[in-house]
């Protein structure tokens, strides 16, 4: 499968064509690069800054475009559309939205209560219309991406399940996790092809419970390491809860280094759970013959998180395109997607033209729900 | 003739195709079963970014791709007169392209960046707290002073007499002022708080025994007073609050959405949140300095109830080396201590005022109560000692 990839645009029809009958491993690949995404990064900011945050609407088009364009699968990249006004006005009637309930609490703090019942039935419809607009402005060889999930599906996820996590003091959160994937790729279509979320809700059990131990006794260390410098530096400033804190802060640099060290071990935990978390996610999906792979490893995928945490500490920032590189490229190049041989047999849903207003409005709240 | 993929977007097949812009000014596709053409005034040709592949969107809905942003750019510029395409589409990846420009995109947003932090935070929360109700005020300092009763302050031990004189002492001084805060003294056995006076952003201002017991003349509480009622009269509480969030703002619009970090460079805005509340500390002694010359009362007792408290402290060589981590400034620039030794022979506190930075008794001045009574208590574990006159 590696020749078309070779063969880049010098090749109209891939190799995976020529072979319907067996299957093939199509591996992601990600061409971007740090340097140049760094320029791209950095001038986009500063015609955010002076423009007082406008440009950010085309600054973020730019900036999907740039990953997506950059992401190929059998030789072929993925294309963002957003349009940047349509982003830009969602923006701006959410902010004038913003500004007039912090007027109306000021005048009446009852108004607050106005928020209750729109957050709950809210949340669920702009998450439906993200996820509308995520799927409908994203292409693969001219074909659309699309979202058939419903209103009542996402409140039944997303407020339903939610109150059943409270009352069973969190016992269902990894099925509630599970939940939440499955509406949004299950849900999920490729042109008319619509996808089938397969993970079982036992493996999100696993690595939620696993990450949960792994976090205890973390915490736990953490602790009795404070407690064993604190206890050291006792000496030196008498005893009492007073001199633990001032023993604390007199450890200056020993403490923030102790921080960062804990800061560390939370980033590779982090790791963990992502590693598992993205590989039971997308490696679940099934989309008509084909099945997405998704093969993360703990190690790599942690040390990328650390080393870009201190890259970006250390550089105040300045590291952070090569970072964001960095972590598209390991997920990207660690997916693949396991083929019955034919990409070229998807069709186009024509049935999302007609719904231009779902599109616009999901425009306004283009939130990023990680996944 | 560029190479490059057509597909109809009908179906995901890919079709080995070439483009052609004629001088005419129409685009065609070459080799395939049925010929696409249309004005170049009709298609669509995406953005360059970076090196990702080139769209040239047909109004019929099929794309022709190219990784060749060259040749497409080129073509464009051959016709582009011809057919009055628009100029300026490029110029954005022109700048993205160079690393000069970079380098000074990157001098920009650090120098604006600063510049925005040292002075705009602080002038917007002036401006935005200026604009807010004194309802504001009341409502940022509630229960504080429960909290503090609970587990730092007992009833003041002073002779009720000697209370009376000192509160309405303190209605004399703020009686003429019209802001619409209400002041109020409340005095406290300062426990382990020691010789301190802090204001709560109503207006109430609590002074310890301890400290009235350090004064020599009611004099120098009054100036310690004036300090307290600049920072109501300031609202510096409200202010620091706007300020942190303005702060916090910044710091996640510019390295927010990465995902592998989130509070860790809480440390930066830290330092920034400290040098304001030294700005709040050096406006109120001016507001201090400027109320005792209204009212004829001398400037130098203000200085010499600084100076007995930063020497009761003993610590204040050490903050003059830390001023930068130090949400006080220096006792060295906001007053002339002439004689501090002479001064202070003269025991005039308990046991406990002896006490060094690292007194045993001393509280934990970072608790969420003294951080929402005053902006100016301290939040930095690294100035451990009590801090006098907030």
């Amino acid at each position: 499968m590696n020749e078309s990839i070779a063969l880049e645009g010098a090749s109209g029809i891939s190799a995976s064509d020529a072979r319907p009958a067996s299957r093939v491993n199509l591996p992601f690949e990600f061409r971007g690069s740090g340097g140049e995404y760094f320029r791209i990064w950095i001038v986009n900011l500063l015609l955010t800054i002076v423009t007082l945050g406008i440009y950010s609407a085309w600054a973020k088009v730019r900036r999907l475009r740039y990953f997506y364009g950059n992401t190929y699968l059998d030789g072929h990249p993925f294309e963002f559309h957003g349009r940047p006004l349509a982003i830009l006005k969602g923006r701006l009637i959410v902010f004038v939205a913003y500004l007039a309930f912090v007027f109306a609490a000021q005048v009446n703090p009852l108004a607050a209560f106005i928020l209750i019942p729109l957050a709950i039935f809210g949340v669920p419809w702009i998450i439906l219309k993200s996820r509308l607009f995520q799927t409908r402005m994203s292409s693969y060889r001219n074909i659309r991406f699309n979202f058939h999930g419903t209103y009542g599906g996402a409140l039944g996820v997303f407020v339903g399940w939610y109150l059943l996590v409270a009352v069973t003091i969190g016992i269902l959160y990894p099925a509630w996790v599970k939940k939440r994937v499955e509406y949004s790729l299950d849900n999920a279509a490729y042109g008319t092809q619509k996808w089938s979320f397969l993970t079982t809700t036992g493996r999100f059990y696993t690595f939620c419970l696993i990450t949960f131990g792994l976090g205890i006794v973390a915490y736990a260390g953490f602790i009795f390491m404070v407690i064993g410098v604190a206890k050291g530096a006792q000496a030196a400033h008498g005893y009492g809860p007073a001199a633990d804190i001032a023993a604390l802060a007199g450890l200056g640099l020993g403490f923030w280094v102790m921080v960062l060290g804990f800061a560390i071990v939370a980033l590779a935990i982090w790791g963990y759970y992502q590693a598992s978390f993205l590989n039971a996610s997308f490696g679940g999906v099934q989309i008509g013959g084909n099945y997405l792979r998704s093969n993360l490893e703990i190690g790599p995928l942690a040390w990328i998180y650390v080393t870009n945490l201190l890259g970006i500490v250390f550089t105040l920032g300045l590291f952070y395109p090569w970072a964001k590189v960095r972590q598209m490229r390991y997920q990207l190049e660690n997916m693949a997607v396991d083929s019955d041989g034919n990409l070229s047999g998807f069709m186009a849903d024509a049935s999302p033209k007609t719904s231009a207003l779902g599109e616009e409005a999901g425009d306004f709240f283009d939130v990023d729900f990680g996944l | 003739m560029i190479p490059g993929r057509y597909f109809d977007g009908h179906s995901s097949a890919p079709v080995e195709a070439t483009l052609e812009v004629c001088a005419d000014g129409m685009v065609r596709v070459h080799g395939l079963p049925e010929p696409v053409a249309a004005p170049l005034l009709e298609v669509e040709i995406s953005d360059r970014i970076g090196n990702i592949a080139r769209r040239v969107s047909f109004p019929h809905g099929g794309v022709f791709e190219t990784p060749d942003n060259d040749a497409i750019d080129a073509a464009l510029d051959s016709v582009r007169d011809v057919v009055g395409l628009r100029h300026g589409s490029g110029l954005v990846n022109w700048l993205e392209s160079r690393w000069q420009v970079a380098l000074g995109s990157v001098a920009g947003v650090v120098i604006i960046t600063i510049a925005f932090l040292v002075w705009g935070v602080p002038a917007i929360a002036n401006w935005a707290a200026g604009v807010m109700p004194a309802s504001m005020d009341r409502a940022i300092g509630s229960g504080s002073l429960d909290v503090l009763d609970r587990i730092a302050f007992e009833d003041s031990k002073l002779p009720k007499a000697r209370q009376r004189e000192l509160k309405t002492m303190f209605t004399r001084m703020t009686a003429p002022l019209d802001d619409d805060h209400d002041y109020e003294l409340e005095l406290r056995d300062g426990g382990g708080l020691g010789a301190n006076a802090f204001a709560l952003p109503s207006g109430i201002v609590v002074m310890t025994d301890q400290l009235v017991e350090l004064s020599k003349s009611d004099d120098e509480l009054r100036a310690v007073l004036a300090h307290e009622i600049g920072h109501v009269r300031g609202r510096h509480a409200l202010r620091h609050l706007l300020q942190a969030a303005g702060i916090t703002a910044i710091a996640t619009a510019l390295l927010g959405d990465v995902s592998s970090i989130s509070g860790i460079l809480s440390a930066a805005p830290a330092l920034l949140d400290a040098k304001n509340s030294r700005d709040f500390e050096t406006e109120a002694d001016n507001f201090a300095r400027q109320w005792l010359k209204d009212n004829r009362v001398p400037e130098a007792s203000f200085d010499a109830i600084l100076c007995r408290l930063s020497h009761e402290e003993g610590s204040d060589a050490r903050k003059k080396d830390f001023d930068f981590f130090s949400t006080h400034p220096a006792t060295g620039k906001r007053a002339s201590c002439k004689a501090p030794a002479a001064e202070s022979a003269k025991p005039a506190e308990p046991a406990e005022a002896e006490a060094p930075a690292d007194n045993p008794s001393g509280q934990a001045p970072s608790s969420d109560s003294m951080e929402l009574t005053e902006p100016s208590e301290q939040q930095l574990p690294a100035e451990p000692g009590p801090a006098p006159i907030s």
